[in-house]
């Protein structure tokens, strides 16, 4: 029947290749935002690597003061240390976590380059945001005296540079010296891709790196916010001073990720309304052209469940058509490995997309099908 | 053969009532080739797709070799139509997306039959009706007889022990119709049981019994 089925279609191919072309799109569209979705969910399911709860980074900007900046930044550190509600302070890059900034470079050891994200940090980091170290230890604001820089890097920096090779003590680029490895750090959130990261400490006498990242006790409100921000203010005139939650950064940082998805997701959706209502109307006009073929068939030995059977086969058939074209093109995003995506992720919005096209052309053949096989053979030959 | 006992139907509207066949009571025997004659709106289709299994009396008993087939189930009757009865039809009913082979090759698709045994029978039954080349071809590429030939066919490709056939010399002209009448005598020579609906004197005289109906009433 299977053959029936196929050659049925194939010899009818002109006459269906507009609802070939349209289903195509259609596996296409779906298999983008499938990928979309798969990338993001297996992102999200990969741990941050750090704690974001009662978490404030302040973020200060000397403006025209140019006086001892390095010297004044270590007073304010100082001073929000002694806040009774401050658990921890640490002063680090203004790429602090979920911010839109971003600093990366590339770093190399023994002829091995990997891309990673920079930050510059103090020993403190660790302890405010939570972060384990799974190998040696966090670097301490005493270890910037040696000949080379202290880092420490994540898992994913490990590996690349690495491999197997124990990390601790290895120079880098000729001016880092690893002392300590973290699991993840996912600084854009739990959407963004799990990238080396290296972090590195920050030089005191330095008068750049001007956030303060505070954890602050649980309970603590605005009124503590405005209370440090006046401080500050009248410490350091004419300095600029802005406090940012981390966990309404995080939203911020999902919205970015969420919110294309989510349109794409409603573009896709009455795409795919679309393209079901115009199968279930094509497929309603193919059967009332076909009342005598289908009194034919139930002449000829079919049953009524046959009779829709036969319906959705054939519409699983041309769907079957249609998506062997777009397999064509889908299967080469892995092949070519396009935008340095898994090829296990296409490979699961390949699956993805061709079964929500099975599904939706079954739903719309089931209705039409099923009103085919109520067609009284009799009346359906005498009206040919 | 085929026992039809005090047959019935009616048709009904929301409106109107209409008496298709009125007590109809028939024997067909094995081997018979019976013609029915009667003029348009008698009832000579209806009767045929009663016998057929397409269509359900209203009242009355139809047997199928000894056995009442009236209470049977869809899944049964279709089973009995496909491996008892071959249908030939005045307009021809072929696919006209399929080619000739794959036209007659439709009955066995129902029974499960396999691809090549299938193909091999259905080159016989083409044989049969001198159309062994032609199985390529698609329907709109032959003539009104040729289809008809395609039509007998496939009617006789599952080897059924019936055959009706409702005015197959209808669509053809005297040539082709006295063609497609050998086909069925030769058929019925060689052991298939024939009922034929025609309006055509000349056919209905070849056949061995003639059957008239009147207003859905046997009058023959």
């Amino acid at each position: 029947m299977l053959r029936h089925l196929f050659t049925l279609i194939w010899n009818k191919k002109k006459a269906h290749s507009l609802l070939i072309v349209e289903i195509w799109a259609s596996f296409m569209v779906l298999f983008g935002l499938a990928t979309l979705i798969v990338v993001n969910l297996r992102n999200y399911r990969q741990p941050l690597g750090f704690s974001y709860d009662n978490v404030w980074a302040i973020s200060l900007k000397s403006n025209q003061d140019t006086t001892d900046v390095a010297n004044k930044l270590q007073r304010i550190v100082q001073r929000l240390k002694a806040y009774r509600e401050v658990e921890s302070v640490s002063r680090m890059s203004s790429n602090f976590p979920f911010s839109a900034n971003q600093m990366s470079n590339g770093v190399e050891y023994n002829k091995k380059k990997v891309h990673a994200d920079m930050y510059v940090t103090d020993g403190d980091f660790a302890k405010t945001v939570g972060i384990p170290v799974s190998v040696g230890k966090w670097y301490r604001n005493a270890d910037s005296v040696g000949k080379y820089k202290p880092i420490v890097i994540n898992q994913k920096a490990r590996e690349g540079l690495f491999g197997d090779e124990n990390p601790l003590g290895k120079v880098i680029s000729d001016k880092f010296r690893v002392v300590g490895v973290i699991e993840n750090f996912k600084a854009k959130g739990e959407f963004m891709v799990n990238k080396p990261a290296l972090f590195e400490l920050v030089k005191a006498s330095e008068p750049w790196n001007d956030t303060m990242l505070i954890k602050v006790r649980p309970g603590t409100d605005a009124v503590f916010e405005a209370k440090i921000v006046k401080d500050i203010a009248s410490m350091m005139t004419g300095w600029s001073v802005e406090v940012d939650y981390l966990t309404d950064s995080r939203k911020n940082q999902h919205n970015l990720v969420l919110v294309p998805v989510i349109i794409a997701l409603i573009v896709c959706s009455f795409l795919l309304i679309n393209v079901a209502l115009g199968l279930f109307g094509v497929l309603n006009l193919s059967i009332a052209k076909r009342r005598g073929e289908i009194g034919l068939r139930r002449a000829l030995g079919a049953t009524g469940s046959g009779i829709t059977t036969q319906f959705i086969g054939e519409i699983w058939v041309l769907a079957t058509f249609a998506m062997l074209i777009g397999l064509l093109f889908a299967i080469q995003f892995p092949l070519l490995n396009v935008f340095d995506v898994e090829s296990g992720i296409y490979i699961t919005a390949i699956l993805i997309a061709v079964l929500v096209i099975y599904g939706i052309v079954t739903l719309c053949a089931l209705f039409p099908s099923r009103q085919a096989s109520l067609i009284q053979p009799a009346t359906a030959l005498h009206e040919e | 053969m085929i026992t039809l006992q005090n047959i019935e139907k009616v048709y009904r509207t929301s409106t109107i009532e209409t008496l298709a066949l009125n007590n109809i009571n028939l024997d067909i025997k094995k081997g018979e080739f019976v013609s029915i004659m009667g003029p348009s709106g008698c009832g000579k289709s209806t009767l045929l797709n009663v016998m057929g299994l397409l269509d359900e009396p209203s009242k009355g008993t139809v047997q199928l070799d000894g056995q009442p087939v009236t209470q049977y189930r869809d899944k049964e009757l279709a089973r009995l139509r496909n491996q008892k009865i071959g249908f030939i039809f005045q307009s021809f009913h072929l696919i006209n997306d399929l080619t000739v082979l794959d036209n007659v090759e439709i009955p066995l698709l129902y029974r499960s039959q396999n691809g090549k045994p299938r193909q091999e029978y259905a080159k016989e039954a083409l044989t049969k009706v001198g159309l062994s080349n032609r199985v390529k071809h698609f329907p709109k590429q032959l003539s009104g007889g040729q289809k008809q030939r395609v039509a007998i066919a496939r009617a006789i490709v599952g080897n059924p022990d019936i055959i009706l056939a409702d005015e197959p010399t209808g669509n053809l002209d005297s040539a082709m119709g006295n063609e497609i009448m050998n086909i069925l005598q030769q058929l019925n020579d060689d052991g298939a049981t024939i009922v034929m609906v025609t309006h055509d004197e000349q056919m209905a005289k070849r056949t061995h019994r003639l059957i008239r109906l009147f207003d859905g009433t046997q009058v023959l």
